[in-house]
Parts: structure tokens; C-alpha cells; sequence
């Protein structure tokens, strides 16, 4: 914690987010908030929580405000406003925030400062993890093992909502009412449309997805070690995708890898992690005590198959949010009918 | 040492600052996405140097790769949108509401 830095830091959010909810261009408003999530990974960065930071950094630069733009070019841009609500109701409304943002002030004064080692927190479950995790899992990275394993039925369905989400958005915006009940067969099975043909673009996309994929698959498999694992390495996955159907067209992307695909994937992620979790159930532990899986992973003891089973439980998730990245994407930039992207 | 980095920091945050004018008031939403751009590229160099300052640069240096990776998809897709509409340098998108109000 630098208290220059996080002064700093701390009065630009405080003005992102101030102009967010003032300017009227949703376009801009969707910048600005881009720029608010950078100043918050550097916060976050800051306070030693380098796995949320990274996550912030994953989705951030990545995915939101690419889904911002496809939602605002299927929308419209600007906010209509009323012509001006009454005065009195406005300084109402203005006093009542600003008398509870007092008071939630006031509660401030009796939490315990930052790091504090005598706070609750600190005292009553944190040591047993920090002293716990590396006899317990044999895994440095001590937010992995709390993520993965020690919380890992949070995690799991974590990742079901994630799934839901991406339902959500096939239900609302997927055409399905006036075809088949499923909008698997709609799929436009044409040629890549020659929209554009912006060379510099498209050879840096070309240049750059490889590299990106495997940065992501290093994400995914290096979470044990270093900041990072499911969640931000799916996220750039599904990032390098959504680049794609940009510089090149929907199309292309869909032709290789459409809406059947993306749902099969976003399932099996799902379905590997619950599926580790009812093999443990089977070989005679409860639920997700990984532990157990050591009568079958060759090699492994114990406390090292609980390791293995951590990177599993990854790869589902990292399967799971790319499928699920994609599918909103394409769902929101094409309003449903997978025709013409961005 | 470690105080040296510390105040560079602080004088990439004031950079920053100014940045994030430009991304505030920015009449055009051209001049927004340019601060937003400069703002990342700034916070690229700024994971590094806080890695600096806590001795364990190998931990950040994998943040500020994913933020120098991804951070040009935003614009892309910026540009994407203006060849489907037509409106960047139009009137009424400040900070303030303008009676009239834009056309799409």
C-alpha cells in the first residue's frame, strides 16, 4: 500500500464514475467506464489482490466494453431524457443519497483499518488457510486453493450462474419463437462475407490470436503458481474470438465454431467440474474432497492429487466462461440472428 | 530506490490526470477512446513499477501482458462501429444535455 499512489488512484475513480452516470453519450459513458476499470485493477494491483486485478484485467480490456459497443450499436446511442423533473423531487432525492452516504461514512469509523492483523477476518479462518495450503494442496498460489478447493462448491456454481447468464441472453435475444425450439439449425452456413478489408487489421489479428491463445492457456495451466487460472484465462479465450469476428466478420467465426459448439462447450465446462466432484463422491469421499482422487491418478499422493484435481476443475471453468463469452457476444452484436457482426 | 519508484508513479498518476480530461470532457468520442487508450497504455507501466516497489515484479508482469495484449480490441471495435454509423463528430454528446438532443 502506497498512500501517494492510492490517493491518486482514488480520486480518478471517484471522477470515472461521476462522469459515467453524468454523460449523456452511452458510447462515451461506456469508455469512461473502461477507463474506471483499469484505475480499479491498478487499486486493486496496489492492495496485493493480484488475482482479482487480473480478472478486472482480463474482462476489462477484453470483453465489457466490446459488449457495451455491440449492445449500444444494436440499440441506440443517446439517453432521452425527460425535458426536467420538478426541482423539489431532485432535492429530495439529492438529500436522501447524500444523508446515507453520511451515514454508511459514519460506519466506516468502525471497521478495522486496512491489513489490519487483528481484525476478525484475519484472525478467525485466514491463518488456517495460509498455513494450511501448501501441506494441505501442495499449491503456492494460496487464492487457487481457497477458490478451487477449500471453497470449491462456490466456485462450482460460480461458474453455473455463468452458464445461466449466457442462457439468459440466448432466451431473451435468440430467436426461437416463430422456429424450431431450439435455434441450433438457423445457422447461416454461407461464405465469409467480404465486408471490409482492412489489411493492417487483419494481419495484426492474424499475427496476435495464436499468441494470445496460448498466453491464455498459460493462464489457465500456471494458476497454481501465479496469478491467475479458469476464470481470466476463458475470459482472454473468448477475447481472442470476439477480436476475430471483428477484424475478420461474424461468419467466420460462427462457420468454425457456432452456437451448437458453444453451448456443447459451455455444458462440458460445467460438467467436467461437477463431474470431478461426483467422482470423489464415488470413490467414497464426499463431494469435491479431491483427496480421494488419488486412488485413481497414477502417481499421486494424497495431498498432490488434490493439486490435479485443481487444474481439472480449471480447465472446466476456463471451457465453460470462453463458451459462454462468445455466445453473449454474438447473441448481442447480431441481435440474435448471427447475420452481420460489428 | 524504492522511494524513486514511488514517485514516479505518482507522476504517471498526474499523467494520467490529464488523460483523463481529455476522456471526461472530450467533445468527440474520438478524443474519449484516444485518453481511455492512453490511460491503459499508462497503466501497463504502472503494474510494473507498483511490482517494483513490492519486489516481486514476476507477479504483475503476467497482468500488464493481458492488459498490452487486449487493450487494442476496444478500439477496433470502436471503428467497426463508426463504418455502421455515421455520427462521430455530431453535436450534443458533451457532458452537458443539449436542448434538441442528437440524431442517430
Amino acid at each position: 500500500m502506497i498512500w501517494q499512489i492510492d490517493l491518486l488512484i482514488l480520486t480518478l475513480i471517484v471522477i470515472c464514475g461521476f462522469c459515467t452516470i453524468v454523460v449523456k453519450d452511452l458510447l462515451g459513458a461506456a469508455v469512461i467506464f473502461g477507463a474506471y476499470s483499469f484505475l480499479m485493477c491498478l487499486l486493486w494491483t496496489e492492495m496485493g489482490a493480484v488475482d482479482v486485478a487480473f480478472t478486472e484485467a482480463s474482462v476489462g480490456a477484453g470483453v465489457s466494453t466490446v459488449l457495451f459497443f455491440a449492445a449500444v450499436h444494436r440499440t441506440t446511442r443517446h439517453v432521452k431524457m425527460k425535458p426536467s423533473g420538478r426541482l423539489m423531487g431532485k432535492t429530495i432525492g439529492l438529500a436522501a443519497a447524500g444523508l446515507m452516504g453520511c451515514v454508511l461514512l459514519y460506519a466506516t469509523t468502525d471497521f478495522p483499518s486496512w491489513a489490519d492483523p487483528n481484525s476478525p477476518a484475519s484472525t478467525h479462518v485466514s491463518p488456517r488457510y495460509i498455513t494450511g495450503t501448501i501441506p494441505d494442496t501442495s499449491v503456492p498460489n494460496m487464492v487457487t486453493s481457497v477458490l478451487a478447493d477449500y471453497r470449491g462448491f462456490d466456485t462450482m456454481f460460480e461458474t453455473a450462474v455463468i452458464l445461466t447468464a449466457g442462457l439468459a441472453v440466448l432466451i431473451i435475444l435468440g430467436q426461437t419463437g416463430n422456429r424450431s425450439p431450439l435455434p441450433i439449425s438457423r445457422l447461416p452456413q454461407g461464405p465469409i462475407t467480404q465486408g471490409y478489408d482492412d489489411t493492417i487489421i487483419r494481419f495484426i489479428t492474424r499475427i496476435m490470436t495464436p499468441f494470445l491463445q496460448l498466453f491464455a492457456l498459460y493462464v489457465i495451466a500456471h494458476g497454481h503458481h501465479s496469478p491467475g487460472g479458469g476464470f481470466q484465462g476463458g475470459v482472454i479465450l473468448g477475447a481472442t474470438f470476439i477480436l476475430m469476428s471483428i477484424s475478420y466478420d461474424l461468419r467466420m467465426v460462427t462457420n468454425r465454431f457456432n452456437e451448437r459448439t458453444n453451448l456443447l462447450l459451455a455444458n462440458t465446462g460445467l460438467l467436467i467440474y461437477s463431474g470431478i466432484g461426483a467422482l470423489c463422491l464415488i470413490l467414497g469421499a464426499n463431494f469435491l474432497d479431491y483427496s480421494a482422487l488419488a486412488k485413481i491418478l497414477p502417481g499421486t499422493t494424497t495431498i498432490t492429487a488434490r493439486s490435479e484435481a485443481m487444474l481439472g476443475v480449471e480447465i472446466g471453468v476456463a471451457l465453460a466462461v470462453m463458451a459462454i463469452v462468445i455466445l453473449i457476444y454474438n447473441n448481442l452484436v447480431s441481435n440474435g440472428t448471427y447475420e452481420n457482426g460489428l | 530506490m524504492s522511494d524513486y519508484f514511488t514517485w514516479l508513479g505518482v507522476v504517471l498518476c498526474l499523467l494520467m490526470l490529464m488523460a483523463l480530461y481529455r476522456t471526461v470532457i472530450g467533445p468527440t468520442i474520438i478524443d474519449r477512446i484516444m485518453g481511455a487508450n492512453v490511460i491503459g497504455t499508462k497503466t501497463v507501466v504502472l503494474l510494473i513499477i507498483i511490482g517494483t516497489i513490492f519486489g516481486r515484479v514476476e507477479m504483475f508482469v503476467d497482468i500488464a501482458l493481458a492488459y498490452a495484449m487486449l487493450n487494442f480490441i476496444v478500439t477496433i471495435a470502436a471503428s467497426r462501429y463508426f463504418t455502421h454509423h455515421k455520427n462521430i463528430l455530431q453535436e450534443g454528446y458533451g457532458l452537458r444535455h443539449r436542448p434538441g438532443g442528437p440524431k442517430d
